[in-house]
């Protein structure tokens, strides 16, 4: 569950941008016959509402609902105490509040015509209770999967989505500088990294650490003690106000010099190359995420990846590296942007 | 060790109902049924345990990062990484056709994999899981025990972060390092902050705390996965006669509720006993859904599990249940107030976990 800051911010996140975003929906649903579109949001699968509406759910779950000649309405399990909230920190015409998202919602698209055709985006992945609903209370709506539709105006990031994405690397680098006192403890270490964070106004942050590279390079959450080995990682999964990115470091426990700008370079060599995957040849393992329909980072080319996602040309990605500099291991990672028009794919901010 | 226990216990339970494999969803919002028989803490995107009644378990994950730390802190379980992991689950499941497979919480599974279509057939075994996650191993209950201990000293943290001019998020960052600190890995949050402007808790803004304020907050650290909970109110500065005697009804309400916590007890009882000293008071009104959402609700590996206290739940009380009675609503004088203790329901009643004074605490300007 959320618990940073969620707001937002007209200077960051402008009506016209969310118009602009909204019009390239419309006119997709308009060329694909939709009377409405369906987007769901929780937690954890936020990007797609946030994207056209600025809401983020700390909690709970809701269902946005995209008219072809209306405003978008936001159908929410949140109580109807929070209505002001959610007025607050997002922008929607209205907010329909009930337990049964997927029940209010058919109800609401039913009463403007029974027998809409209702695009969903990710149908397949959507909760069986809430398609059971949409058909239980719009016998005649035609749902058609519309992750088709949706996914290639997600893809590419617009200036706002950028520079929240820049805003939300800042911070993972700020935070992730915290780490370099020498004899702190990995608790200590950790808990310095997230207060940096979220007193940078962070929405969320998450931060995992491999504490002994030597023995075992995965990253994970730390509960209990961990010893520190000669070298450890540390990755900063931070958001701002709903744009995701990942920022990982190696440390040395003693503070000793690292080959970090060899590391950084050769990091920046292979994501410059993307799409194509041929930079990543000598690393031990990579992976690219990014936003696809609503989950912020989720998984597009990589070398655990069977099937990737083609990249979109200024789409905003976090890219993770595993390999070996001068035989010792080093895990990095940092937001990139696509190139577009012959342009390399840069990234956004180094990981050092 | 407690997910051994646990497992062992959900083998059983599928052993009495007949069931060979059963399918458990989980994502950040709601993964206590993942939790209960992976023992993974999921973070982002969709996860689908599928536990055989030999204990088998193996774990779906669409996210390969997410994969890998579950490689990393679940050993033991075979982990899949899958983009699409609805359809490498079914794709597991068709082999296992011809057994009797069940899943829980069926309405949270991915429409896919729910389809009727499917060459499996799919038991609905929500109500059999909610059984496991309401009534809770001895081992369940000794992890609650330290999460309330946590909560009770994070609190303690959070009276010395509230300060004039301090931002709410400012005030959350000192609560979430604390526990890091601690090495209490989850926490879920609210606050509220101000007069008769606040009708509720919400995460943290930019409000800065102000003179006079009453700050309110719901603190939920983990602990293995076990959430327990403390809500109290505080005044920044003196408290007015008004904050005091609206913190006397809730005070009251709070131990009617818990007095009313007892085995044969139902939920009912307990949100009932907490509304009639509103009623009493005349403040009947501030008890519906227009102004509160729950009188208080289950603990365990979700900060808002089952029973939801509320007067038309009927779900009976048992030695066992972990729950945080939390009479917290709007008060019209006032504002919005919130108090609240975790509790254990034993043979004898209920088993206070929180240790913090149930105070108007004042904190200086």
């Amino acid at each position: 569950m959320r618990r940073g800051l969620i707001s937002r911010s007209k200077a960051e996140l402008p009506d016209a941008v969310l118009d602009a975003r909204l019009a390239h929906v419309h006119a997709a649903m308009g060329e694909a016959g939709l009377d409405a579109l369906l987007l769901y949001t929780n937690n954890t699968r936020a990007a797609g509402v946030s994207w056209l509406t600025g809401f983020v759910p700390y909690w709970s779950e809701a269902l946005l609902v995209v008219p072809r000649d209306r405003e978008p309405v936001l159908v929410a399990a949140l109580s109807y105490r929070v209505k002001s909230w959610i007025e607050r920190t997002s922008r929607v015409a209205e907010v329909v509040h009930g337990p049964r998202i997927g029940f209010e919602a058919a109800r609401m698209i039913a009463a403007w015509k029974a027998d809409a055709a209702l695009g969903v985006v990710d149908l397949d992945g959507l909760a069986a209770g809430i398609v059971d609903d949409l058909r239980r209370s719009g016998p005649r709506l035609t749902l058609r999967d519309a992750t088709p539709l949706f996914a290639p105006l997600r893809a590419a990031a617009d200036p706002a989505e950028i520079a929240l994405a820049m805003t939300a690397a800042a911070i993972a680098q700020r935070a992730l500088a915290q780490a370099s006192g020498r004899g702190a403890s990995l608790g200590e270490i950790i808990a310095a990294v997230e207060a940096q964070a979220r007193s940078d106004a962070a929405e969320e942050v998450y931060v995992a650490a491999a504490p002994d590279l030597g023995r075992d390079r995965r990253l994970k959450r730390i509960e209990g003690e961990a010893a520190l080995g000669e070298s450890f990682a540390l990755r900063a999964t931070v958001a701002y106000k709903g744009t995701w990115i990942r920022l990982t470091r190696t440390f040395s426990r003693d503070g000793a010099a690292r080959p970090q700008e060899e590391a950084a370079a050769r990091l920046a060599a292979a994501v410059a190359k993307l799409p194509s995957a041929d930079g990543f040849a000598g690393f031990s393992s990579w992976l690219v995420e990014g936003c696809r329909i609503a989950q912020p980072l989720a998984p597009l080319m990589g070398s655990r990846v069977a099937a990737a996602h083609l990249l979109a040309p200024h789409a905003l990605v976090s890219v993770q590296a595993d390999f070996e500099v001068e035989g010792r291991p080093l895990l990095l990672a940092a937001p990139a942007l696509l190139g577009a028009r012959g342009e390399a794919t840069s990234l956004l901010v180094q990981p050092f | 060790m407690l997910a051994e226990a646990r497992r062992r216990h959900l083998l059983t339970a599928m052993a009495d109902a007949g069931i060979e494999h059963i399918v458990l969803y989980g994502n950040a919002w709601q993964g206590d049924y993942l939790r209960y028989a992976a023992d993974f803490g999921i973070l982002e995107g969709h996860g689908i345990a599928l536990v055989a009644s030999d204990g088998a378990t193996e774990l779906f994950l669409d996210s390969a990062t997410e994969a890998e730390r579950a490689e990393a802190e679940t050993p033991g379980i075979k982990i899949h990484f899958a983009a699409d992991v609805a359809r490498a689950v079914g794709a597991r499941l068709d082999r296992l056709a011809n057994d009797r497979l069940a899943a829980a919480p069926r309405r949270f599974l991915p429409n896919w994999l729910a389809d009727e279509g499917r060459d499996f057939a799919l038991e609905d075994a929500t109500a059999l899981l909610d059984r496991l996650l309401m009534h809770k191993l001895p081992a369940e209950i000794a992890a609650l025990r330290r999460a309330a201990q946590m909560a009770d000293d994070a609190y303690a943290v959070f009276r010395d972060a509230v300060k004039p001019g301090r931002r709410q998020y400012e005030v959350v960052a000192d609560i979430e390092a604390y526990l890091r600190r601690r090495r209490c890995p989850d926490n879920f949050m609210i606050i509220g902050s101000g007069g008769k402007d606040v009708f509720g808790m919400t995460p943290p803004s930019e409000r800065r705390i102000a003179p006079g304020d009453l700050v309110t907050t719901e603190l939920t650290p983990a602990v293995a996965g076990y959430f327990a909970q403390i809500c109290r109110t505080l005044v920044v500065g003196r408290a007015t006669d008004a904050q005091r005697r609206a913190f006397d009804v809730f005070r009251e309400a709070l131990a009617a509720g818990i007095a009313a916590v007892r085995p044969g007890a139902t939920a009912a009882d307990v949100a009932r006993a907490e509304n009639d000293v509103f009623r009493k008071h005349g403040l009947g009104e501030y008890t519906t859904s227009k102004w509160t959402r729950v009188r208080g609700h289950g603990l365990g590996l979700f900060c808002d599990s089952k029973p939801h206290l509320l007067e038309d739940v009927d779900t009976p009380l048992a030695p066992g249940m972990a729950l945080i009675v939390h009479p917290n609503t709007y008060h019209p004088e006032v504002g919005y107030v919130v108090l609240g203790d975790a509790v254990v329901v034993m043979d004898e009643g209920a088993e206070v976990l929180c240790k913090t004074p149930r105070e108007l605490f004042e904190v200086a300007t």
